[in-house]
């Protein structure tokens, strides 16, 4: 699954993160702060980033550096004796006992998904997808994070984490964690999804010896026309090898003997058959079917069967000559890490086409089999596969949930489903007009998916058109399957306008895809970048050049997600078009730089990653606890994906020990904790998880009352701040300041779906006794409704700001 | 293709054609090609022109794209930039590599595709001292045009920063007031360092050290020394041409200000005044800043600044030069305006083209050095001053018959200003001697041909025996030829009446009429000796322009 509709919200977030594992190759990361980290915990700890091309960054003084190691060294010894609430001058806020483990804030992550699919609140079909996301979810994290820390225990790589755990302690903590997760899943669906689907008429047979005749008759009937013509059974024999276990399919493995009694004969000579005379065999579960086969009900409602049931009923067909013993659907999870070397790969395109193929044969990392599957055919696959005991997840139920989104898609039983959004039009533009004029006007803002992503395709679309426009050039992360930006740009380039786009190869999962479309745009005559070497480009920016009346005009498209009008109805993201000239100046040196050329002297505006983006954020996070050292009031409030950044946690540890107030809205991983005596006291944490994904990233900053706030592309995590290109944006126009602060407020007092993180690092749901439930994702959609209500009774289309009066020089209030 | 070719790409090189010289031959007039292109009429009528400046440096390839209007003037647009190392290879062997002028021309390529993306109307791409010295310069900017398209015109060291002096005097707002007092002017370049000396709002000298940064960067890496004796080397390299010039040019000459060109010390004023807003700073601030930073490792001042490591290397070697510089002249405050050769070229352009109007006087930057050169020589002011007088008037009266304008006005007062300085040397043959000193001397603001055409006129405007024209027109084109033999038929004229620094010369008008040139002289005394001398003067004149001269006294009636 590479493309867009087909995808799960929260399938990309959270886990696409498997490159972290790179990190003895180059990063920006200086020796110093290595040397620094190394301090910690009284391990010994060495950096292996060999970094040939190391930069910048916490330079400033190597010995005030080693002076920090050693004072943390004696802390760290005193702090071991008991003492933790020491003076904040005196904690070494690295200490790894303040941190949490990614992996396992990762698995919390999903843990909370899947508290959605228990939420009883919710709609059935609402719970049912919540389930089948967090099976992909943790697929993705199987074949991404947990294969790197394979990788690494193979590699002999010892450094332990922030948290203080080695690769191998994470592994065996995972392992303990997962199969946790995996019986949550299963008691969920069996217990609680399967009986209540039921109820609704909706019948799920989970085994073929459950079914009548009159379902077995056309069960039967539907695998002689349409499951077996695509079968391909393979047996396993002296001249047949083990046949390979294509990654994440789906397979039914058998145990055979000749029906003649000779016991096959073929695999006697094999180890892979068993010593009674049986004979293994496999077939996969076409992934060209459905896996959901719709039967004719009992009764009333509607009745389904999964395939590798029907097949299963129907194996004997399979192996004419021998009776089968036993059949198990199995499915095995692979390494599925591109560690590309992009040093070396000569073309990058050629070096990800290889990798694809790659990726189906890597190391097994996992196994998923029946939970009452045959001892001995069990032992056949383990063998060959050679995975180990606590990889094998035994499962009460169907394997691999993901089929549940389709259950959750069916047409029909609109009272079991969440009613479908229509996003609204924006709030700062008329839709009608023309898109440069209204930008024009002054910045615009759009609430996704509260506020429709049209204007960005239109503008796009409009820009591809116009006469005066001269060039568009764009960043391209993941895209929608039938893309209308793609098809914008293409003619774009051929109505003669000078198109660039940055094409990412290296955005995870969708490389096959971005490869096609890159080279169909290739052909439309466009300016294809394909990333940059050693970064992958995660900025999200769209530039127009107009040449007008009275010269150059630059527009501005700045987002928190992709351009992908599908995930754009389901994630919620920021974007602003501006045509402010500062900002405008610094988009044209962004892609003056991913073209190749040389840094711009320097940034009007925007601050980006790898270089520069870090110490910003440092920054402002110090800005706000010097001025708590001052005695004024500081505050920060941040919301993004996820938070895991080493140096932007201690910052904010130091921060909170000055007396800064900070709040944070994290969806997904956070190693952060709260509630430190002396450290992080004054850290709340809360996770959002709803019926949108949450996926924006806004920081607002107090400053002593000239608040900042800015938005971006980028996580609290190294990968965005130190291995990509992001870009961090302000906003300034102040009616768009309110929006977005009345966003973040909205979120902070969320009180349905949000899950705060404990001193403990658990999170809980609030205990809203006496409290007005509040759905903060609910309340923008009625929001959003009521202003393009209001806006249709004017009669324009254009909808004002209701709770700021009109002022004279609103024009020229704009920035 | 029918129709006006839109872009850059779509007109053949025939199609483009230079602006102020459509002959196209000489450096002097190729002040940037036209593309002919469309031009977007604003409604207040006047016009936007988008126009690209390249600079072909020695390290750095750059290109600015402006936008340049009569309401607003200058805008810069976008700045783009490329690290190419052209100059180490040149400076050491004399020749580009093969790599070397691929990589130069992906990039050139690179950056006219940036051009046709602002469908700009004209460009104007200059190289310095990298594509200067190259031996086979003209082979190589000929591959360079046949295989990019563009066209390189290398700028002489006195073009080129003179372009950067007029960027800084046009883009610094209070560039006046800074060169009311004593202003040492440093232009650091890759091959070499540019000082000149204002006194009184006025500029004095010129001079050309051998001290660029990638020089002093290669010389220091074939020296290789360790961090100990790298400031010491870098300094003694330093100091042994600024005492030269100390000696020579700065005298007791007290410099007060220090105007600092160089691509990598804005980096540097930002940690030394982070307030924008502040301009100057002290030449203390400055040094203890320095000093701070020279314990510090390349990778630590390289983050410190905010500066790629690369660019540190040429860095060290600039800041250096500034501190030398301010010891030596003692100057105590300085200014790093952000400039660049390209927006020189740009503002060079658009004053040509009248978008802009410059405050400043640059012709006069040009007579004022050349008024210096001639007191150098011993060259008498005011005898000096009166054939200038009298070139002039001559060369004004006949605008009708040579059809010259004000850029070969300036050549003929610069010619006649310096006229003498070869009798310092010797009385006998003034002419040949001031033809050396003129072509050993820079003049900011000419190009290498101006003054070659300088020097030419001066040394005809002495008539010797076996007078031979023929051998004017060695190494000139046929233009700059004709412009010599006209000028130095006025300003042979001239010398016949102002030569005695005995007379006091009053003033001097001249008057075309029917086909006589009628020279007034106010003067007390009587004009024997002028008319004596007239004939044997007057008779270039009368062959390259059909008219008889005849001079009188204010006093008297024509004889």
């Amino acid at each position: 699954m590479s493309t867009d509709g087909g995808k799960d919200p929260a399938i990309n977030d959270g886990t696409d993160s498997g490159e972290d594992k790179n990190q003895p190759t180059n990063t920006r990361r200086s020796r110093s702060v290595a040397a620094s980290k190394s301090g910690n915990a009284g391990k010994a700890v060495k950096n292996v980033k060999a970094d040939g091309t190391e930069k910048k960054r916490k330079t400033r003084s190597a010995a005030k550096d080693v002076k920090k190691e050693s004072d943390s060294k004696i802390l760290k010894a005193a702090m071991g004796r008991k003492n933790k609430s020491a003076a904040p001058e005196n904690i070494n806020f690295r200490a790894p006992e303040y941190y949490t483990n990614r992996e396992l804030s990762w698995i919390q992550f999903n843990e909370r998904v899947l508290s959605e699919a228990r939420d009883k609140d919710l709609p059935l079909f609402e719970r049912v997808k919540m389930l089948g996301i967090t099976a992909s979810n943790l697929d993705e994290f199987f074949m991404v994070r947990v294969a790197s820390l394979k990788d690494m225990v193979h590699a002999g790589y010892k450094k332990p984490d922030i948290a203080g755990m080695t690769p191998g302690e994470q592994l065996s903590a995972i392992s303990t964690a997962t199969h946790g997760l995996v019986n949550n899943q299963y008691s969920t669906w069996n217990r609680s999804l399967l009986p209540q689907l039921k109820q609704n008429g909706i019948t799920v047979y989970m085994d073929h010896g459950s079914l009548n005749q009159e379902q077995g008759a056309y069960v039967d009937r539907y695998f002689i026309d349409n499951v077996y013509p695509v079968l391909t059974p393979m047996a396993v024999d002296s001249s047949r090898p083990f046949p390979l276990i294509r990654n994440k399919s789906l397979n039914i493995g058998s145990l055979l003997t000749a029906k003649d009694g000779k016991g096959a004969g073929l695999g006697k000579s094999k180890k892979k058959a068993s010593k009674k005379g049986t004979d293994f065999a496999l077939v996969q579960v076409p992934d060209v079917l459905p896996r959901l086969v719709q039967i004719p009900p009992e009764d009333d409602g509607d009745a389904f069967i999964l395939l590798e049931e029907i097949i299963k009923r129907n194996i004997d067909k399979l192996f004419l000559n021998y009776s089968v013993q036993c059949a198990h659907a199995f499915r095995v999870m692979r390494n599925a890490d591109l560690s590309i070397d992009e040093d070396e790969a000569e073309d990058l395109l050629k070096e990800i086409e290889k990798q694809l193929k790659k990726r189906q044969w890597g190391e097994a990392i996992r196994l998923e089999v029946e939970d009452h599957a045959d001892p001995e055919l069990l032992k056949v696959i383990k063998e060959e596969l050679q995975i180990e005991d606590h990889d094998i997840f035994y499962i009460n139920g169907p394997i691999d949930l993901t089929f549940l989104s389709k259950i959750a898609g069916m047409d029909g039983y609109e009272e079991l489903k969440i009613k479908s959004w229509t996003p609204q039009p924006p709030k700062y533009m008329d839709p009608d007009a023309n898109i440069f004029s209204e930008i024009r006007k002054g910045d615009i803002l759009l609430e996704h998916p509260y506020e429709t992503f049209d204007p960005v395709v239109n503008f796009i679309r409009t820009a591809s058109k116009d006469k005066d426009v001269l060039a568009i050039k764009m960043t391209l992360y993941r895209v929608s399957g039938n893309s209308p930006i793609i098809a914008a740009l293409a003619q774009a380039a051929e109505n003669g306008k000078q198109v660039s786009v940055l094409v990412e190869l290296k955005a995870r999962f969708d490389e096959e895809h971005n490869i096609n479309w890159a080279k169909t745009l290739e052909k439309a005559g466009c300016h294809v970048i394909y990333g940059l070497v050693g970064l992958k480009t995660h900025s999200k920016i769209a530039l127009v050049v107009r040449r007008e009346e009275d010269g150059i005009r630059r527009y501005v498209h700045l987002g928190t997600g992709n351009y992908n009008d599908t995930t754009a109805r389901f994630y919620t993201d920021m974007g602003m078009f501006t045509c402010s000239e500062p900002i405008g100046e610094d988009a044209t040196a962004v892609f003056n730089m991913l073209s190749g050329y040389s840094e711009p002297v320097s940034w009007n505006k925007l601050s980006l990653a790898p270089l520069w983006l870090k110490d910003r954020f440092l920054y402002l996070i110090g800005r706000e606890a010097e001025h708590a050292r001052d005695g004024r009031e500081a505050r920060i409030v941040a919301k993004m994906n996820s938070v895991c950044d080493p140096d932007i946690i201690e910052a904010l540890y130091k921060a909170s020990a000055a007396g800064v107030k900070i709040d944070l809205i994290v969806r997904g991983i956070c190693t952060l904790k709260v509630g430190i005596p002396g450290v992080s006291d004054n850290i709340t944490v809360r996770s959002i998880v709803g019926f949108f994904l949450e996926h924006s990233r806004i920081f607002w900053f107090l400053n002593e009352g000239n608040e900042e706030i800015y938005m971006g592309s980028a996580d609290w995590m190294p990968r965005n701040l130190e291995r990509r290109v992001e870009i961090l944006f302000p906003v300034e126009r102040p009616e768009l300041k309110e929006d977005l602060k009345y966003f973040l407020n909205m979120e902070l007092n969320d009180n349905l779906k949000a899950h705060i993180m404990q001193p403990d690092g658990v999170y809980l749901k609030l205990d809203r006794r006496g409290k007005k439930p509040l759905n903060s994702q609910k309340q923008f959609c009625i929001d959003a409704k009521e202003r393009a209500q209001k806006g249709k009774e004017k009669g324009t289309g254009r909808v004002f700001i209701p709770e700021t009066p009109p002022k004279d020089d609103e024009e020229s209030s704009n920035i | 293709m029918p129709g006006c070719p839109k872009r850059i790409g779509d007109c053949k090189d025939s199609n483009w054609k230079m602006i102020a010289d459509a002959g196209g031959e000489s450096r002097t007039g190729a002040y940037g090609w036209d593309l002919n292109v469309r031009q977007i009429e604003i409604q207040e009528g006047g016009t936007v022109r988008l126009f690209a400046a390249i600079d072909v440096g020695s390290y750095m390839l750059g290109m600015k794209i402006f936008e340049l209007s009569e309401k607003k003037g200058i805008k810069e647009i976008d700045y783009i930039r490329h690290r190419i190392d052209l100059g180490t290879e040149t400076y050491n062997t004399g020749k580009i590599s093969y790599e070397r002028m691929e990589e130069l021309c992906e990039i050139l390529k690179g950056f006219k595709e940036i051009m046709n993306t602002y469908q700009v109307d004209a460009y104007r791409a200059n190289g310095t001292s990298a594509i200067r010295e190259m031996r086979n310069m003209e082979i190589f900017l000929d591959e360079i045009r046949l295989r990019t398209g563009i066209r390189i015109l290398p700028l002489s060291n006195s073009e080129q920063r003179f372009l950067d002096y007029k960027s800084v005097a046009l883009k610094q707002p209070n560039f006046e007031k800074i060169i009311e007092n004593n202003t040492a002017f440093v232009d650091i370049g890759g091959g070499s360092v540019q000082v000149s000396l204002f006194t009184e709002s006025k500029l004095m000298h010129t001079v050309n050290l051998r001290l660029g940064i990638l020089r002093l960067k290669s010389k220091l890496e074939i020296l290789k020394p360790g961090a100990q004796d790298y400031e010491s080397l870098l300094s003694e390299l330093i100091d042994n041409e600024i005492h030269v010039f100390k000696k020579l040019f700065l005298k007791k000459m007290e410099i007060k200000n220090l105007v600092v060109i160089d691509d990598n010390l804005p980096q540097f004023k930002k940690i030394i005044a982070p307030d924008p807003v502040t301009e100057a700073f002290s030449a203390n601030d400055f040094l203890q800043t320095l000093a701070t930073h020279r314990s510090m490792s390349p990778a630590e001042v390289a983050k410190e600044l905010d500066m790629s490591p690369e660019n540190v290397a040429l860095f060290m070697p600039s800041a250096f030069l500034i501190m030398h510089m301010i010891q030596a002249t003692g100057a105590d405050s300085l200014w790093i305006p952000e400039v660049s050769l390209s927006d020189g070229i740009a503002y060079d352009y658009a004053e040509r083209n009248h978008f802009i109007k410059s405050t400043h006087d640059f012709e006069q930057d040009i007579i004022s050095s050349v008024e210096t050169l001639s007191n150098r020589f011993q060259g008498g002011k005011r005898v000096a001053e009166e054939l200038v007088q009298c070139s002039l008037a001559i060369f004004d009266s006949m605008k009708k018959l040579h059809g010259m304008e004000k850029r070969e006005r300036l050549l003929l007062e610069l010619s006649a200003r310096i006229r003498d300085c070869g009798r310092y040397i010797s009385m006998s043959f003034p002419a040949e001697c001031g033809y050396s000193i003129i072509m050993g001397t820079e003049i900011i603001g000419l190009s290498h041909l101006e003054r070659k055409m300088v020097a030419t006129i001066v040394k005809n405007s002495y008539i010797r025996e076996n007078d031979n024209e023929i051998g004017w027109r060695q190494d000139l084109d046929e233009k700059s030829y004709l412009t010599v033999t006209k000028l130095t038929a006025i300003l042979r004229l001239a010398t016949g009446m102002a030569r005695s620094p005995r007379k006091k010369y009053n003033g001097v008008k001249a008057q075309l009429k029917d086909g006589e040139l009628l020279i007034t002289i106010d003067l007390k005394e009587g004009l024997t000796l002028e008319k004596g001398l007239f004939g044997e003067r007057k008779m270039l004149f009368e062959e390259v322009y059909g008219v008889k001269p005849v001079v009188r006294n204010k006093t008297e009636k024509r004889f």
